[in-house]
């Protein structure tokens, strides 16, 4: 009983066309490794894949009628998973591949928001395969490239054989300006170690905590308005909960088209508790999770990353939490 | 005497659990319909089980992956899967071939007096019983599900966006009417008396139109999504899934418009996932995501008795033969029960 009850992981592969899903999906379907995994492809995708655990789908995106104008989902995901539930094999991942100009966003919101969905399987991490030779040039273009930088917990940075090592070090900074809590793996033909893309749990507020994202000190330099940035704020001072209910769920409501992802540990006042959080847009996980630790500094920390940010007085918002 | 409260109590056996067939097939069950007195169950490597009185199970391998969906043709069985075929499978056994769409999935089946009917993604294929190729209609998304009206005239096709309905007109041409409400569309039937249409949603909710003026009203408030529905005892009541009651919707008369719905309650407090009527009575089979299965009377929430007890697993698949004698019970860990309903 138990097994059937284990949520099956799903990974969300994203990418810019030519960055090597198709290889790194190729890999993941035909290397010796003793696991089933099925892969969720879209009908227009880049090459064919022959194997019986492909699926095609149709990356149909639908609104859902539940007041939150951004909540989108992918409708053939809630169907192919619940028929891919129904199988008499167990999974041990399943991989959902999107287009090269699909926004991952809805495919994130689909296991926040069906519970057949959320009771079966769940949403493992986002990979996003980035090309290092075209990157740069593909985020001034396109901003599908910037949006699936943006959400991604891990980055293939790959084709880096192809690079000059200061260019590499100059798309990485342009990566982490953009998202600084994504792991960064540099390969060549996709590389990495399966166990490095696969079964993360980055969705898991508990990693959150283990792996605590370096909250890079914010920059405001950058070149357009409508850029991709990330901005953190941190403090000592415990927060207010009340206040910072109040500010962060009218911040979302109201911005959350803007603001891509967001994750956060939260010190509160008179609360023994850490509080860890995280969102896509305007759907948001949060939950107490444990004692502080006694050997660390008690501290509330939190990342944004999105459009707009610095019209959304961030800053002020957060500071005005604080308890006195 | 004293009573050992750490021991845990031993859940009984049902007498219909004593008296059937119980099997543990260790696969989803995923649909069953009855032919005559016999049940065709769906299972999710592909396999169908016949279960006829007096004999064994027959296992038939029918399809290479998940049994998706399944019908009846007169006395034929119709299966689409996710490896992309459409089967008819004869109670004997014989299995045929109508089409096979490769990669792509058959999500839904459908058949009227030898038309047969399958849908595949954003497409469905209509077979008249006097042609070999199918009529494809064509929808701009993705079909959540496939209903004829009680007479075969009309198909309802539901969708992103509403109901499509499909009509042939005087001269055999194929004319849609679109029935339009926003969010995506699951199940879809007709009242017996032909007056309604009722969809799920992927919301926690059920739309219904009056077909005569189109009239469109939402019936809500359950805590989960609607899976399972079903008209009882012709249009008596709308019996549904999705709350930890069974909620039924009385549909005589008037119809449910302002009127409060019958709801039926269990022990456990566990959510309704699958109904089946008892055939012309207004009674009904609720199964229960523990994998019980209660038969209750809809005017008489005292007359509800205990069918199937727990298996931990939920309820996916009900039927009943059609002399009204013997159920099939069948949930997603395949636990089944194979039994007659009446005391000899």
């Amino acid at each position: 009983m138990e097994e059937s009850n284990r949520q099956v992981p799903v990974t969300v592969l994203t990418g810019f066309l030519g960055a090597g899903k198709t290889t790194l999906l190729n890999r993941i379907l035909t290397e010796q490794h003793g696991k089933k995994y099925a892969v969720i492809v879209n009908e227009f995708g880049e090459q064919g894949i022959d194997n019986d655990l492909v699926v095609d789908a149709d990356e149909e995106v639908f609104e859902m009628n539940n007041g939150c104008i951004c909540c989108t989902v992918r409708g053939d995901l809630i169907r192919i998973l619940s028929g891919l539930m129904k199988r008499a094999d167990k999974l041990d991942a399943i991989i959902v591949e999107t287009t090269g100009l699909a926004d991952p966003a809805p495919v994130a919101q689909t296991f926040f928001v069906d519970q057949d969905v959320a009771n079966k399987t769940k949403l493992d991490a986002i990979v996003t395969v980035a090309d290092a030779v075209h990157l740069s040039s593909q985020i001034e273009d396109h901003h599908e490239a910037e949006e699936q930088i943006a959400f991604g917990d891990v980055i293939l940075l790959n084709k880096i054989d192809l690079v000059k090592d200061e260019n590499i070090e100059v798309v990485t900074k342009r990566i982490r300006k953009i998202n600084p809590f994504a792991k960064i793996i540099k390969t060549t033909k996709c590389g990495a170690p399966l166990k490095e893309i696969l079964n993360l749990d980055a969705f898991n507020l508990k990693r959150i905590l283990e792996v605590e994202p370096d909250f890079l000190e914010s920059d405001h330099d950058h070149e357009h308005d409508d850029d991709v940035t990330s901005l953190s704020f941190v403090s000592d001072t415990p927060l207010d909960m009340e206040k910072f209910q109040n500010w962060f769920g009218k911040l979302l409501q109201t911005k959350g088209q803007d603001i891509m992802r967001t994750k956060g540990i939260l010190d509160f006042k008179d609360e023994n508790d850490r509080y860890v959080f995280q969102g896509v847009h305007m759907l948001m996980d949060a939950s107490p999770m444990g004692k502080w630790p006694e050997n660390k500094e008690r501290s509330s920390r939190l990342v944004f990353i999105g459009r707009n940010l610095d019209t959304m007085n961030l800053k002020e918002g957060f500071e005005a939490c604080k308890s006195e | 005497m004293t009573t050992d409260l750490n021991q845990f109590p031993e859940l009984d056996k049902t007498k219909f659990e004593q008296r059937g067939i119980q099997l543990e097939i260790g696969v989803p069950v995923t649909c069953a319909v009855s032919i005559g007195n016999n049940i065709a169950a769906g299972f999710g490597d592909g396999t169908v089980r016949i279960f006829s009185s007096g004999e064994k199970h027959k296992t038939l391998k029918a399809h290479k992956g998940v049994i998706l969906c399944m019908s009846k043709d007169g006395d034929n069985i119709l299966t689409g899967g996710d490896d992309g075929y459409f089967l008819k499978i004869s109670l004997n056994g014989e299995i045929n071939e109508i089409t096979n769409f490769g990669s792509r999935w058959v999500d839904h089946v459908t058949a009227y007096n030898g038309n047969l009917v399958c849908s595949s993604g954003k497409v469905v294929y209509y077979w008249d019983k006097n042609k070999k190729e199918p009529k494809s209609l064509n929808h701009d998304s993705t079909i959540g599900g496939l209903a004829f009206d009680a007479k075969g005239r009309r198909l309802a096709v539901s969708r992103y966006g509403g109901v499509t309905i499909w009509k042939k007109d005087y001269s055999n041409k194929w004319k849609s009417t679109k029935l339009d409400w926003k969010g995506s569309h699951n199940k879809v039937s007709f009242s017996p008396d032909g007056k309604y249409l009722v969809t799920s949603m992927q919301e926690n909710v059920l739309r219904c139109w009056r077909l005569k003026d189109k009239l469109d009203f939402a019936m809500s408030g359950y805590g989960s999504k609607v899976k399972s529905f079903a008209f009882i005892s012709d249009t008596s009541y709308l019996a549904t899934s999705g709350a930890i009651d069974a909620i039924c919707w009385p549909f005589d008369g008037e119809g449910p418009m302002g009127r409060k719905p019958i709801c039926l309650p269990y022990i456990g407090n566990k959510q309704v996932t699958y109904i089946e009527p008892f055939p012309d009575e207004k009674a009904i089979f609720a199964g229960l995501s523990d994998g019980s299965v209660f038969l209750s009377q809809i005017e008489n929430e005292n007359n509800t008795i205990i069918i199937r007890s727990f298996t931990g697993s939920e309820v996916s698949a009900i039927a009943m033969t059609d002399d009204k004698s013997s159920i099939f019970i069948g949930d997603m860990n395949g636990n089944t029960l194979w039994t007659s309903i009446w005391d000899q």
